[in-house]
């Protein structure tokens, strides 16, 4: 298998990218899941970095708040603050995507008072006039609330310029999807997710770099590997690749919250924050987003075709209420398409399981 | 809309009420029947409520004949639609009264056949089931013409209306209402404004008729007006002993949500409040030996009310005031009948499942001060996750801070396959040899 | 005389492990099943080593490995999953689809074969005790019935005792308040066959039920489970001649398809 060591440049991790850019005198946000506008935050030198999970931590922390039937993303996100792994952070985000995270982003603010601030994003529900127009203020009501932290303003063309960069990275991640077939799936998708902590511009650099040293066309293999589209809210364990290449199985599309729905298309407007505010709104369907399921199918159908997947697996943390309410009828309409899926429940603290790997692989050879 | 378009449906309603009626006159003139030991009988004017929610689904069964249908969450501006003539329905409201009549287990299951995951809210779980399968206890529900979901209770609400959107194949309008961490911002209260008045033509166009300016003031006026009495009823419970415990106030408060708006309602209530007034003035207690007041926290466990009223008036603890039902008239304040849509926004921005945790606590001291209160039930349910978050901090502080003794209570409004009387009973009593009765 | 055995199919599951020889029409004619140890690779080793004996046969036979413990059987040519598997073996037998039902000790599966043999949809529940042997064997303990006797003693009478738990561990709390309370052994023993059954509808359900609905595993044994299977369902169920070995027979008829190691 053809590895990304040959001319690409090394990916740098979370801890290391953190470091150089407080070193540089910037500012560090922990943004928690979903969609939040990076240019923004850019603006002010305040580099994002996501936190989904993260995965294996000791949740028991998390439990002295929170109760079991919240999700494993939220209350492995608690545990690890509790436990100081949020420390570096100047200030955490909490995009308000979905009941836990509301009571997290709460809990935060009235009970636990972390050192750092806690800045909430209210995300509308509908890609109306009315939801562009309010998330413009909420930006702008965000925008003020950073400027009080940093004693900074940027001004329109620089929060243009951050936009642009922004805009440039989301392209090339788009290269990337469509150029995914050349790259080995874990490190494709190790690639994707650094999206979640890189500058834009180092993983445009990245990205680039990597691209042109990929071969054009299917990395080695023998056999044709089954396709499998995989939808969920994020890819964890990682190792769930691993085990995919082993059942000679190689997913050709992907409809993740953490990835595939976050390929944000360029906005139009001229002022920033509309502008911002296009771009999270016009993002692919979204559970979270509360897009019809018409809207959801028809997406997964097309993805499905595009790709030529054989299947869709529904690969959800558990409790998860939006995934979890949208799975019966775009199953049904997906039998209706002749698409089979299957679903899977993963929890972050678990490491691939026994139950996980044998539900993808009877899958798989279902397909096969 | 001729006289013999009508028929069909109000002939049929027209015996349907007498028959009702003559039920409640029947139930009235029985001799009361004190069920309990520990208890107080059930109020006078419940024959009278239990004619209204039947009268309510008696006119939902032939609603489709004659008039516009519309499926609405609890928290809905739903002025606008009662001005436009639709009849409204509430799925959680009949869910509950699933909840209340034992029926979940076999409709929910409908919905967990068809694939719904049992970690979802179980309101939706039964409503979903019954959708399928036309399961309910009420006989018919009718098809709705229009959906309006409001997020100012929980998100959940809008993925459980995509599912019925989808399946009815027809519109559904989002009420977006922000959630408040701390204070609502300005921008907040335009957006819920516009999504407002974004949803007249919508509703017009569906109900086949414009809005009535002063119809929807007059509905306004008549919500704010049954709220009010609402509120008074609720804040009879300072009183020692408390006239009525908060296992009434789950069943009497049916109509403030499901017919709010209407002149019924408002005289309903303001009958309620002079029999409670009378309770008072002969030292009637809900609990016939008030020894310890609590409050709850959190939505009812309905398909265990009777086990839990009795279990506790045998030990002598009145539940006497709940966040819960003190939802329905903390907002009447809000509420401007001269500016239905303005003052909208705001009222429905507001409810406390809309609040930060903060302010959950906030107002449970605030309850456990005004209404002398030893101590507080709270109920962890698993399927009200905006409800439940935050309680494990509300506890330790009620606690540690305010010495008010605290339970968490682990069950699910709905389900009952979620409830271990086992494990309860033996909390309950714990908690209660806590008290010091 | 020695068996001929073309090709071997091992089930190794977390209770019991099974192994089938076929013949080259794809007869069953051996098997063997024992504890499972957990020494897994040694256990295996020793069953191709009874294998072989009966075979007189000293070349290596293909052999597919599945269940819970096929990763650590490294003289396995391949490894299916016991979802495959199972249909195989269940089609083999009966020559048509339907619905397959398999409740192990640990696990239960439900899975939709199609009239070709092919699998078209499937449901695991490996999670969750409740909706296995488990859950019954809990019981069994408590009300001090021996396992094997569960079912008859749950028909014996026509009384039932709602157990409305649905967690194994809740039930059991269930069912020392019911003894303490006075209600009989046999129906609160029906009434937990009541609670297993109905996890196992549903996930019937989920799969959707295409007749006629086929039982295998070991708790197929029990009579209780397949007259309430057909109860609630209204469906006419069918039990192979050997419901424990599906899996491994499966598996076999598998490895006899496979023509040279990949």
């Amino acid at each position: 298998m053809n590895t990304s060591a040959d001319s690409v440049p090394p990916l740098p991790h979370r801890i290391e990218t953190i470091r150089a850019h407080q070193a540089r005198g910037g500012r560090v946000a922990a943004v928690l899941p979903i969609h939040h506008p990076r240019a923004l935050f850019r603006a002010f030198d305040i580099l994002p970095v996501e936190v989904w999970g993260p995965p294996q931590v000791d949740a028991t922390r998390g439990g002295a708040h929170l109760q079991p039937y919240v999700c494993s993303i939220v209350r492995n996100a608690l545990a690890y603050l509790l436990s100081g792994g949020l420390d570096l952070a100047d200030l955490i985000v909490v995009p308000h995507t979905c009941d836990s995270l509301q009571g997290f982003a709460s809990i935060l603010i009235d009970f636990i008072h972390p050192a750092p601030p806690v800045l909430p994003i209210y995300l509308p529900r509908g890609r109306r006039a009315s939801d562009v127009a309010f998330l413009a203020e909420e930006f702008k009501s965000l925008y003020r609330q950073l400027a009080e932290i940093t004693h900074r303003a940027p001004s329109d063309v620089e929060l243009m310029e951050c936009l642009h960069r922004e805009e440039e990275a989301d392209a090339r991640l788009a290269d990337l999807y469509r150029r995914r077939a050349a790259l080995p799936q874990k490190d494709f998708y190790r690639l994707v997710r650094s999206r979640e902590y890189l500058p834009a511009e180092k993983f445009s650099e990245i990205v680039g770099a990597a691209l042109r040293a990929a071969p054009n066309g299917r990395s080695q293999g023998a056999p044709l590997p089954t396709p499998i589209l995989l939808s969920g809210i994020v890819p964890e364990p990682m190792a769930v690749f691993d085990a995919l290449d082993r059942m000679n199985a190689a997913v050709v599309a992907d409809d993740f919250a953490c990835c595939g729905r976050r390929l944000y298309p360029p906005g139009k407007s001229d002022d920033p924050f509309t502008r911002m505010a296009e771009r999270l709104l016009t993002a692919p369907p979204d559970s979270t987003r509360d897009d019809a399921i018409e809207d959801r199918l028809q997406h997964l159908i097309r993805l499905t075709k595009e790709s030529n997947a054989k299947g869709i697996v529904f690969y959800d943390v558990k409790f998860c209420e939006p995934e979890f309410f949208y799975l019966p009828a775009l199953r049904k309409g997906l039998q209706a398409a002749g698409i089979p899926s299957v679903t899977i429940e993963i929890d972050l603290n678990d490491s691939l399981s026994q139950q996980v790997s044998t539900r993808l692989e009877a899958f798989v050879e279902m397909i096969a | 809309m001729s006289l013999v378009d009508s028929l069909p449906y109000q002939v049929p309603l027209t015996f349907g009420r007498a028959a009702l009626r003559v039920n409640r006159w029947r139930a009235e003139r029985a001799a009361p029947r004190s069920k309990s030991e520990h208890l107080a009988p059930p109020l006078k004017i419940s024959p009278r409520t239990k004619e209204l929610i039947a009268r309510h689904y008696l006119e939902g069964r032939y609603a489709n004949r004659h008039r516009k249908v519309a499926w609405v969450t609890s928290g809905a501006p739903v002025e606008l639609l009662k001005a436009l003539d639709f009849y409204v329905l509430y799925p959680e409201n009949h869910a509950a009264l699933c909840g209340t009549a034992r029926a979940v287990e076999e409709i929910a299951t409908e919905a967990e056949h068809a694939g719904y995951s049992r970690d979802v809210c179980s309101y939706a779980r039964t409503d979903i089931g019954a959708m399928l399968s036309g399961k309910t206890p009420v006989g018919r529900l009718p098809k709705p013409d229009l959906l309006l979901a409001c997020t100012n209770i929980c998100q959940t609400v809008l993925f459980w209306y995509r599912v019925l959107a989808h399946h009815f194949r027809v519109p559904l309008i989002v009420i977006d209402t922000p959630f408040i961490y701390t204070e609502a911002t300005e921008h907040a209260v335009k957006f819920v404004q516009r999504q407002l008045e974004d949803a007249i033509p919508l509703a017009e166009r569906v109900a086949g008729k414009r809005l009535d300016e002063r119809r929807l003031k007059e509905t306004t006026r008549l919500s704010k007006q049954a709220s009010e009495l609402w509120l008074e009823i609720m804040a009879r419970g300072k009183q020692r002993p408390a006239p009525i415990s908060v296992f009434d106030q789950f069943i009497q408060m049916a109509p403030i949500v499901e017919m709010r708006g209407d002149a019924f309602t408002v005289d309903f209530y303001a009958a309620m409040l002079k029999e409670v007034d009378e309770r008072i003035a002969r030292g009637i207690g809900a609990v016939k030996d008030e020894k310890k007041r609590l409050l709850w926290d959190n939505l009812p466990i309905w398909y265990r009310l009777r086990y839990l009223g009795e279990f506790l008036a045998a030990r002598g603890v009145a539940i006497v005031a709940s966040t819960y039902t003190n939802a329905w008239g903390e907002l009447a304040p809000f509420i401007d009948p001269e500016r239905p849509l303005a003052s909208g926004a705001r009222t429905y921005l507001h409810p406390i499942l809309n609040r930060g945790t903060g302010y959950k606590l906030a107002t449970m001291q605030r309850m456990v001060a005004e209404f002398q209160l030893d101590g507080a039930i709270l109920h962890s349910d698993r399927s009200c996750k905006p409800y439940s978050i935050g309680q494990i901090d509300q506890r330790d502080r009620l606690l540690r801070e305010h010495n008010v003794p605290a339970l968490l209570l682990e069950a699910d409004h709905n389900d009952p396959r979620a409830f271990s009387e086992e494990q309860v009973a033996n909390r309950l009593e714990a908690f209660v040899e806590m008290l010091g009765v | 005389m020695a068996i001929d055995i073309r090709a071997l199919g091992i089930d190794v599951g977390s209770t019991t492990v099974k192994i089938v020889g076929v013949d080259a029409a794809g007869n069953a004619v051996w098997h063997f099943i024992d504890q499972a140890d957990p020494r897994v690779e040694d256990q295996v080793d020793e069953f191709l080593a009874r294998a072989r004996e009966v075979a007189n046969g000293n070349g290596a036979l293909p052999l597919v490995a599945t269940g819970y413990g096929r990763g650590l059987v490294h003289q396995a040519t391949r490894k299916i999953t016991e979802i495959t598997c199972h249909a195989r073996g269940i089609y083999r037998e009966f020559r048509h689809g339907g619905t397959l039902v398999d409740i192990g000790g640990q696990d239960s599966k439900v899975i939709g074969i199609g009239p070709q043999g092919d699998v078209i949809d499937f449901a695991m529940n490996d999670k969750c005790a409740a909706g296995t042997g488990r859950f019954l064997e809990n019981s069994a303990r408590r009300l001090r019935v021996p396992l094997e006797d569960m079912g008859a003693v749950a028909l014996s009478t026509t009384e039932e005792v709602v157990i409305s738990s649905t967690c194994t561990v809740f039930a059991e709390s269930e069912i020392i308040s019911l003894i303490a309370h006075g209600a009989a052994v046999g129906p609160i023993l029906r009434g937990l066959h009541r609670s297993l059954i109905k996890r196992i509808v549903a996930m019937v359900r989920s799969v959707g039920l295409v007749p006629p609905l086929m039982l295998s595993g070991g708790v197929a044994r029990n009579p209780a489970i397949s007259r309430m299977l057909e109860e609630e369902t209204e469906v006419r169920v069918i039990l192979p001649r050997e419901p424990q070995l599906m899996g491994a027979y499966g598996a076999a008829l598998l490895a006899l398809g496979m023509t040279a190691p990949a």
